[in-house]
């Protein structure tokens, strides 16, 4: 291929890899920036901050790390490993039923088909402020407060998640492949299983990191159903720190609540992220 | 996915060893009470602790008892908390429990109504058993059928609280809900070093005989001006002062809105302030204000309680830029006062004897009432106590370069009314200076911002009429 | 003999499937979100407010809510249009640079004759501002951007202002600096959605054209675009519907006021605004109700023009 490559061609090659770099390496910048400030920001007593800005590092870091990490009224160990259940749990279950309505509604014909997809279409809409407030009164009814199954299973439906799914068996599964795996006797729950999953695993992976990271940070719902100290989530201890009273209103600590509340995705993400590139790289897509 | 799900539990396992070795913290169901009780009874526990009384729940359970053995705190921040960590014992076998919502856009409002709506049908270990009240919003319970009269449960002596802490939690017929642990007259709190440069005098009894009437502030913030200084920080930091003596409440009998002389008062000065150049645009809790703390800073005077000092003067103590000892205060222009927790006692609550004895305790035990004025800087709500360290020649606070706060506020709680109070004010007094803020800084004009104030009241309060 | 009936009767059998499929996402669906929405839509037909701890209604109002909704105020501005047109522009300003970033950035990545380094570094640090809660993400912009913070001291400090700005004041810098953080969090989660997309397209297509000498643009716009179009769909639409629910961005930018002269005030803010303290269910799900029926509409003429569009293009020379 090299040889074959005219010089021009290769100076609009390296023109063309420099303005990406360039553009890439900006927009780092710019999303680094945040994460920049904050781990400064984590470095810094509350007077340091009180004081001002400034974009060099103190001292003070261990100090706001142990204040976070062993703080009394906020058990913040506990509540990553709260966070960390909820979302893991929602996570799966969002990817693997919507994968498994949007691969019954790909592949099957029914009568109702039609209909269940321009549903899920049309309600994909409606903003979740909505029914928050009815859901709320529900959990009320039926006294699940102080429980995570209300925050889990309801991520079962997940109408942007099943919607993305469709488009993507739309691009990437024939159906010669299910009739296929048909034609082996294979059962349908085993074709899903054994067959479309794998291939839909870039899907999955992007899916789970996005579901992941929502329910991570969701703190709207959460804060209204939970308020055993036991099952409180990250976001909520974090809102309940900044509510301190001033005396206490140590900024350093909040800092690094907030570090330490992002570390968790970041790890999953990174792991996560490198399966999109290997359930590509598998060679599994094609077909 | 297998390895997905493979590499979850993994990381869910480092997690909980992370979490300070605690055992089996992997049940997310809904504990028992009385299973969590005894381990939510020393909250640093280790997990041998936590065991060894969840042993002993089923036998602790069985003695008659009539009251509850949870006792449901719900409140705003975690200043009471500390004080009731430190101050009050509780018996042994009930467990505490603190249900804190941030107060943030009436977050803990909304929490507590759902909360006292429920209770009639919670069970016993779920009720509220006290909650914690603002000035602001005091009323709205207090009016209510949701709160009990505290006299009944046994909270009678009234002798040394203040009278207006009581009128507070007291519904229209004068049956008393609750009480506060703090008395929060609020004083003009200035610079020294710039009253002296503007006034001459740093002396609290001289500086007060040049400001003891809007006209003659209005006046020194003039002078002020022309010496290079800032009247005060924020555009609303007068706000309390003129809003606290209004003649008539935000609505009338009709649910109408109606504008007080004060407030009007508060409108036409603050337009003057901002004109003039004699304060700044600033948020009462705004960093811009706070950062005129410091030893450079320009502000002259500020307004507040005994518990501003603490909660928002850091700036002032800072070590190295603030002017710890440079301040004093008086009692300004017009008697009033800011803030104050109420300590109020919910229909329904199991724990009836606990509460009353905890409200006694912040009220009427002297050594608490002693503690609270020496070790937490509060000004608290016993007259006899106050009284003790007002005449204490030896009292006197460092940060107001030896000053005895305790003597100026004791003398200003006589001027203290209670009045014109309605079930909305918090929000009406926030929502005003936050769309008037606008105008100030020029953004809008007054009408504007005056129908942006009226649409925030549409959806605040549908049942106010507005202009 | 017996696969052979199979076979025969496959549309009827497999249907069956279908139904089970789909059941769990139904059941969840209905018990924990189509409850509540009806009975938000049925709430918007009544008087349902809460004043202080007093229950006002539920009583059946007919439109009424409706009517108010939609009454023009004194200066003849109704509402909630202006708060519908809020929205709009401040998720147009977010983003149209956002999907055209993020599908610049997707073809760099998946691109085999730039042949990126460092692709992972990049891919990891364009997603992290998604990472950050929008309560964090905004305190921080807040801080940065107050009149005592590092943007005006450098401003003063350059001499490019003689007094502190307010940026938070005005109207312009704040729909910018809340398109900006939109921007931010949501380009790189755009960029791995898309990313994923073209990844998912047949490698042989673009060695194919290749070999026949097409340029990276003909690549991008004859096979990439085409291909690409389901997802792509995909991306605007929730793009749109994500944007049409703006909320917490610039509620805690603006600490829910929507400041200047509520000038940065969304739909959803407006909608919260009577929900947080009133608990107005009434007027509420009269707001809900007209943002559904708005997001509908957008989102059907979106997926039916972009999915036609695409779709019959590489359909169409498939048969030539």
């Amino acid at each position: 291929m090299d040889n074959r490559e005219s010089r021009k061609g290769r100076i609009q090659l390296i023109i063309a890899r420099t303005v990406a770099y360039a553009i890439l390496i900006f927009l780092s910048i710019a999303c680094l920036f945040s994460f920049y400030m904050l781990i400064i920001n984590a470095t810094r007593s509350n007077a340091q901050l009180q004081a001002g800005f400034t974009l060099a590092p103190k001292n003070n870091f261990f100090v706001n790390l142990k204040n976070a990490w062993t703080d009394a009224s906020i058990d913040i160990p506990r509540g990553m490993l709260n966070s960390f259940l909820i979302a893991a749990v929602s996570a799966v279950l969002t990817t693997y039923f919507s994968a498994l309505t949007a691969y019954g509604i790909h592949v099957y014909n029914f009568k109702l088909k039609r209909f269940a997809f321009y549903f899920i279409m049309a309600v994909m809409m409606i903003p979740p402020q909505v029914s928050a407030v009815g859901f709320i009164q529900l959990v009320n009814k039926f006294h699940l407060t102080n429980n995570y199954l209300p925050l889990v299973l309801p991520s079962i439906a997940a109408p942007v998640v099943f919607f993305y799914m469709k488009q993507y068996l739309e691009s990437v599964l024939p159906m010669e492949m299910v009739e296929a795996a048909r034609m082996d006797g294979s059962g349908e729950f085993r074709t899903f299983n054994h067959i479309v999953l794998p291939i839909m695993k870039p899907a999955l992976a992007v899916q789970m990191i996005f579901s992941f990271v929502s329910s991570w940070n969701n703190y709207f719902i959460p804060a209204l159903l939970l308020d055993k100290k036991e099952m409180k989530t990250v976001p909520i201890m974090i809102a309940q720190l900044r509510s301190a009273d001033y005396s206490k209103f140590d900024m350093g600590k909040v800092y690094m609540f907030i570090l330490l509340a992002i570390l968790p995705v970041l790890v999953v993400y990174i792991i996560l992220s490198k399966s999109i590139i290997k359930g590509v790289t598998a060679g599994s897509v094609k077909g | 996915m297998k390895k997905i799900i493979a590499m979850l539990l993994a990381l869910v396992m480092v997690l909980a060893l992370c979490a300070c070795g605690e055992t089996a913290p992997a049940a997310p169901k809904t504990e028992e009470p009385a299973a969590e009780a005894p381990a939510a009874e020393a909250p640093a526990a280790e997990a041998p602790a936590e065991e060894a009384p969840a042993a002993e729940a089923p036998a602790e359970e069985a003695p008659a008892d009539s009251e509850g053995k949870v006792l449901n705190i719900y409140a705003w921040n975690e200043e009471f908390k500390g004080f009731f960590e430190k101050y009050y014992t509780v018996p042994e076998g009930v467990t505490v429990n603190w249900i804190i919502t941030p107060s943030d856009n009436g977050a803990y409002q909304q929490k507590l109504d759902e909360a006292l709506l429920n209770q009639a049908t919670a069970a016993d270990d779920e009720k509220v058993d006290m909650f914690l009240a603002e000035a602001d919003y005091i009323q709205k319970y207090v009016d209510s059928d949701y709160t009990q009269d505290i006299t009944a449960m046994g909270v009678t002596d009234f002798s040394n609280t203040y009278k207006y802490t009581v009128q507070a939690a007291s519904d229209a017929n004068g049956v008393v809900k609750g009480v506060s642990f703090q008395c929060c007259p609020s004083a003009l709190i200035y610079r020294r070093s710039i009253a002296k440069d503007v006034l001459g005098t740093e002396d609290p009894a001289e500086v007060q005989a040049l400001l003891n009437s809007w006209d003659k502030f209005n006046a020194v913030a003039a002078d002020a001006k022309a010496k290079g200084y800032l009247m005060t920080g924020s555009f609303a930091e007068t706000y309390r002062v003129f809003s606290n003596n209004c003649t008539m409440p935000w609505v009338d009998e009709n649910n109408n809105l109606q504008f007080d002389p004060q407030i009007e008062a508060w409108i036409d000065q603050t337009e003057e302030f901002v004109k003039n150049g004699y304060t700044l645009t600033a948020g009462v809790w705004d960093q811009e204000k706070n950062d005129q703390m410091f030893a450079d800073g320009k502000v002259m005077c500020f307004f507040g309680p005994a518990w501003y000092f603490n909660f928002c003067m850091g700036n002032a103590m800072d070590p190295e830029k603030g002017c710890s000892g440079d301040w004093a205060i008086c009692e300004g222009p017009a008697a009033h006062f800011w803030g104050g927790t109420w300590l109020l006692a919910p229909a329904g609550t199991d724990n009836a004897s606990l509460v009353a004895d905890i409200m006694n305790t912040f009220i009427n035990n002297e050594e608490v009432c002693s503690k609270l004025v020496s070790e937490e800087a509060q000004f608290s709500n016993n007259m006899a106590v106050n009284a003790k360290f007002a005449e204490d020649p030896n009292y006197g606070s460092e940060f107001l370069g030896g000053q005895n706060d305790v003597a100026v506020f004791s003398a200003m709680t006589d001027n203290i009314v209670w009045q014109n109070h309605t079930v909305y004010d918090q929000l009406l007094n926030e929502g005003l200076q936050n769309n008037l803020r606008e105008y100030f800084q020029g953004t809008v004009d007054k009408e504007t911002a005056l129908a942006n104030f009226y649409k925030y009241i549409n959806e605040t309060y549908p049942a106010i009429v507005t202009p | 003999m017996n696969e052979n009936r199979k076979m025969r009767r496959r549309g009827v059998s497999y249907a069956k499937w279908g139904y089970i499929f789909i059941l769990p996402f139904f059941v969840s669906y209905i018990i924990f979100t189509l409850t509540p929405q009806i009975m938000t839509i049925y709430n918007s037909f009544f008087e349902n407010y809460r004043n202080g701890l007093t229950q006002v209604g539920p009583n059946f109002v007919g439109l009424k809510n409706y009517v108010k909704l939609f009454t023009p105020d004194k200066s003849g501005t109704v509402d909630v249009l202006k708060y519908f047109g809020n929205t709009v522009l401040l998720w147009v300003m977010g983003a149209v640079p956002q999907i055209l970033v993020a599908l610049l950035l997707a073809v760099f990545f998946t691109s085999y004759r730039l042949n990126l380094k460092g692709q992972q570094f990049f891919k990891t640090v364009i997603y992290m501002p998604n990472l950050i809660m929008a309560s964090a993400f905004s305190m921080l912009f807040f801080t940065l951007f107050s009149p005592v913070g590092p943007v005006n001291q450098v401003l003063l400090a350059a001499g490019w202002a003689d007094k502190a700005i307010d940026f938070l004041s005005l109207k312009v810098p704040v729909r910018v600096l809340i398109s900006l953080m939109n921007f931010l969090m949501w380009f790189g989660n755009t960029t791995i959605l898309l990313m994923a997309g073209i990844q998912g397209i047949d490698q042989n297509m673009f060695e194919a054209a290749e070999i026949d000498g097409a340029s990276s643009l003909q690549v991008f716009f004859r096979v990439t675009l085409p291909l690409l179009a389901p997802i792509l769909v995909y991306t605007v639409i929730t793009a749109m519907i994500g944007g049409l629910q703006m909320f917490d961005v610039p509620q805690i930018l603006t600490n829910g006021k929507g400041t200047p002269d509520r000038a940065s005030m969304t739909l959803v803010m407006y909608l919260n605004n009577y929900l947080q303290t009133s608990k107005n269910y009434g007027m509420a799900g009269a707001v809900s109700v007209v943002l559904f029926l708005v997001s509908s509409v957008l989102s059907l003429f979106v997926y039916n023009t972009l999915s036609r569009q695409y779709k019959e293009a590489p359909r169409k020379r498939d048969r030539i």
